[in-house]
């Protein structure tokens, strides 16, 4: 159940704690069973070594910034882009019946391509660089956003449409006293969902176009040509770990702004 | 009218594709790089027809993709399940747990493909790993969630009419969190599919719609590469239809048990 | 009660003064068909009713009979698939401000305070915000919620929310107000307290409102007049005058009588409804 209200600093250090625990206790295990000897092969290192690595990558010559700036540009272009465009899209299939019953099974058969499958296309039509990997971010996002848009506006509370129609509003005003607000908690949800398909959709991307050279999906491709597992750890620790600030953190305090405020987390 | 459904969807459709073939025909886009619909069915047509009597080329891809998507759904579904009542049923274990699912579950499978390739090559076992992987950890989420949902009362009236806890799990546990486990299928089996298929990508040798596509955009025969973006959704909608359909219908609906 | 044929004068806002009927809504033959083919529902037929200007008139009538849907064609949410009502002499076509809706399920704005949920109606039809505020805050008093104008509609109790309905609707002057079983999700000490202070302010702002219900009790302690409806397909079975002078107590003799003949009249159409519903399950 999810707390309303502002919390004791103690109590947010409690569960950050309970969070960490067992990343430590597993991390723990590993790196004795790799000091004792158990595990010898140079594929699965320490974490210790893991955690040197990573000291390494992001001081000294600040690599690690480098591929980690990279990858956040494309996706904070390609992310604002499809909300963009799916906020736009979303809310004018809501509103026009027609256009909806012509594109949206349109959208149902795009969506079932694996992001990732549209890229070898993309490679084609954009080229091996930046571009590319910015429209497979948009293509991320963008679907999860336009569906949860339409479906937020479809659900909005009909009695709350009415007693905004009998008190004179309609048209644009009605839209925007009443469905975009109404239609919130969905559309942050298409948000959240789609920031965590954006992100994996940039991974993936900057692991396929060959001719860039910084981005932490780049690194962890080109670490396989000097066989540095090492390297890889490092990145898809960094890949979990920003899924997860990228989840948890950008759109908290824009729901605690609002829906939060409004008391309507618990509403369909 | 359920004309309406049918036909209107269509209407854009047709409009693309008479639109493509057209632009493409008359070079107003670059037809190397566009290719027209007539020009994907040709090259479709020709994988296929290439290797006979053989095997046809393009139904070896295809198949290599599908062998790999189910022994990988079949490992990670038969883990995920295992995994799920585990976190499910015992307290401890969820919360220990919880935490590495929720970093390691939105890992995408194709990050994680060069590690696996170091430790086990090219090829099958990678493919099938990281697709196990990728299948496991929401199903395990899915089905924790509805084991944990069940209504203890059922739990107890079980109990108290003499079943061990073994038949507990199987006979209560079970079918009360059928609908969660079974949203829990589709997601898994989803991203198992689209795992494979990006996994192909990188760490397949030789067969594979994947490779297919990724080979194709190599020689930038894109008339390939369209097709195989075409079969991928042919083949996705007729496993969800058939596959997912069926069972969904035997079983929870059925019951009464589905949830909108 | 308004006596028959007693014509009125209404201003219009161009300055014209014209005399329509004392009724202020009309209802001829109007009829409500719902669905097509198999699954078509005849909700209402042939209702016709005329509603005396500045009375409280009480629709009522067995589950399903349409009351609800008479109320929605009334404030313009459906359209009657025969015959047609006039307001004012003027056929109702979609919602407008003329009109004021109170939901059962309040259908307040949760992303507005309570202020801003009253001054919406004001908003949308040309007040000023500062004339909007002060007006929105004489409603807002009126129905006994001073100090809560800046609360958000989820940290309200179920009385308080309808409440805040009641202004909402009022604050803007319609000529009608339309109140769908609004009491109905209320405990039973709430729905008390409700109904008199309901009376309160119908008294002070004397407008013509139409109330649907299932209670007889509420309705006769509401009532100018009780119109009481057949089962499904709605039509007017009985209308019941009720002259007892306000404020009603329910244990007065002449309260009980009204409320037997108002029984009687209900009963029978409650058990052909129950019939017709165990009949369509057997099919």
């Amino acid at each position: 159940m999810r707390r309303v209200g502002p919390r004791s600093w103690m109590s947010h250090a409690y569960s950050v704690a309970e969070f960490v625990l067992p990343f430590l206790i597993i991390a723990g295990l590993w790196e004795l069973l790799v000091r004792a000897g158990a595990v010898t092969s140079p594929s699965f290192p320490a974490p210790s070594t893991i955690l040197v690595k990573l000291w390494t990558l992001a001081t000294g010559r600040g690599v690690l910034w480098k591929h980690l700036s990279e990858s956040l540009y494309r996706l904070a272009v390609g992310y604002a882009l499809s909300a963009g465009a799916g906020l736009l899209l979303g809310t004018l299939l809501a509103m026009q019946r027609t256009l909806r019953e012509m594109f949206a099974p349109i959208l149902s058969l795009l969506i079932s391509v694996p992001t990732i499958a549209w890229v070898p296309v993309f490679l084609i039509i954009l080229g091996l660089g930046d571009r590319t990997v910015i429209m497979a971010v948009f293509l991320g996002g963008f679907f999860a956003i336009t569906y949860n848009t339409i479906r937020g506006i479809e659900m909005v509370d009909e009695n709350h449409v009415r007693a905004a129609r009998i008190m004179g509003a309609s048209g644009p005003r009605l839209f925007a006293a009443v469905l975009l607000p109404g239609s919130l908690v969905s559309i942050l949800t298409g948000l959240r969902l789609g920031i965590g398909y954006a992100w994996r959709a940039l991974v993936g991307g900057e692991m396929l176009s060959a001719m860039i050279s910084w981005g932490i999906g780049k690194m962890i491709y080109q670490a396989r040509f000097w066989n540095d597992v090492v390297a890889m750890f490092v990145g898809l620790m960094i890949i979990g770990v920003s899924g997860l600030a990228l989840d948890r953190g950008l759109l908290r305090w824009l729901e605690r702004a609002t829906i939060e405020k409004w008391g309507m987390l618990t509403e369909g | 009218m359920s004309y309406r459904k049918l036909l209107l969807p269509l209407v854009p459709i047709a409009l693309f594709l008479v639109g493509w073939e057209l632009t493409a025909r008359f070079e107003l886009i670059n037809a190397a790089l566009f290719s027209s619909p007539s020009r994907i069915w040709r090259d479709l047509v020709t994988l296929h027809t290439r290797g006979l009597p053989e095997r046809s080329l393009l139904l070896t891809h295809i198949g290599a993709s599908l062998w790999r998507v189910f022994i990988a759904a079949l490992i990670g579904t038969i883990a995920g399940v295992i995994g799920g009542v585990l976190m499910g049923t015992n307290r401890y274990i969820r919360r220990f747990f919880d935490p590495v699912i929720t970093v390691l579950m939105p890992i995408p499978g194709i990050a994680q493909a060069p590690l696996f390739i170091i430790w086990l090559g090219f090829g099958d076992p990678t493919i099938i790993t990281v697709g196990a992987i990728a299948t496991f950890f929401p199903i395990a989420y899915n089905t924790a969630a509805g084991v944990r949902s069940v209504d203890q009362q059922l739990v107890r009236a079980a109990r108290t009419m003499g079943a061990s806890w073994a038949n507990t799990l199987i006979s209560v546990y079970l079918p009360w969190a059928a609908g969660y486990v079974l949203s829990g299928l589709k997601l898994g089996w989803a991203r198992c599919w689209r795992t494979v298929i990006a996994v192909e990508f990188i760490a397949a040798a030789s067969w594979g719609l994947g490779f297919m596509i990724w080979d194709a955009a190599e020689y930038i025969r894109s008339g390939v590469v369209y097709g195989g973006i075409l079969l991928l959704m042919l083949i996705y909608f007729a496993i969800e239809k058939a596959l997912i359909g069926t069972i969904e219908a035997r079983t929870i609906r059925r019951w009464g048990m589905v949830r909108t | 009660m308004a006596g028959e044929g007693n014509d009125r004068e209404v201003g219009y806002a161009d300055g014209r003064v014209a005399t329509v009927s004392s009724y202020i809504i009309e209802m001829e033959k109007v009829g409500k068909v719902f669905g097509a083919d198999k699954r078509r529902v005849t909700a209402l037929k042939e209702v016709d009713l005329r509603i005396p200007a500045g009375e409280f008139t009480v629709l009522i009538g067995p589950s399903g009979c349409g009351k609800s849907t008479l109320l929605y064609l009334v404030a313009g949410f459906e359209r009657p698939t025969e015959g047609r009502i006039l307001l004012d002499g003027s056929p109702i076509t979609k919602p407008g401000p003329d009109r004021g809706f109170v939901f059962q399920e309040y259908a307040l704005f949760p992303w507005r305070t309570v202020l801003g949920n009253v001054m919406f109606g004001l908003l949308r039809n040309g007040w000023s915000r500062r004339d909007a505020r002060s007006h929105a805050m004489d409603y807002i008093r009126l129905v006994h919620l001073s100090g809560f104008e800046h609360a958000y509609p989820h940290t309200l109790s179920g009385g308080m929310k309808q409440r805040v309905g009641i202004a909402r609707a009022l604050a803007y002057d319609p000529k009608v107000l339309l109140m769908d079983e609004p009491f109905g999700a209320l405990d039973a000490q709430t729905r008390k307290l409700m109904q008199q202070e309901l009376i309160d302010i119908w008294q002070t702002t004397k407008r013509t409102v139409l109330f649907v219900t299932h209670s007889v009790i509420e309705a006769v302690y509401l009532a100018d007049r009780i119109v009481v409806f057949t089962a499904r397909p709605g039509t007017v079975k009985g209308s019941v005058p009720v002259d007892v002078p306000r404020p009603r107590e329910y244990t007065e003799e002449r309260y009980l009588d009204i409320r037997h003949s108002v029984l009687d009249l209900l009963e029978e159409e409650v058990m052909k409804g129950v019939r017709a519903q165990s009949e369509s399950l057997t099919e």
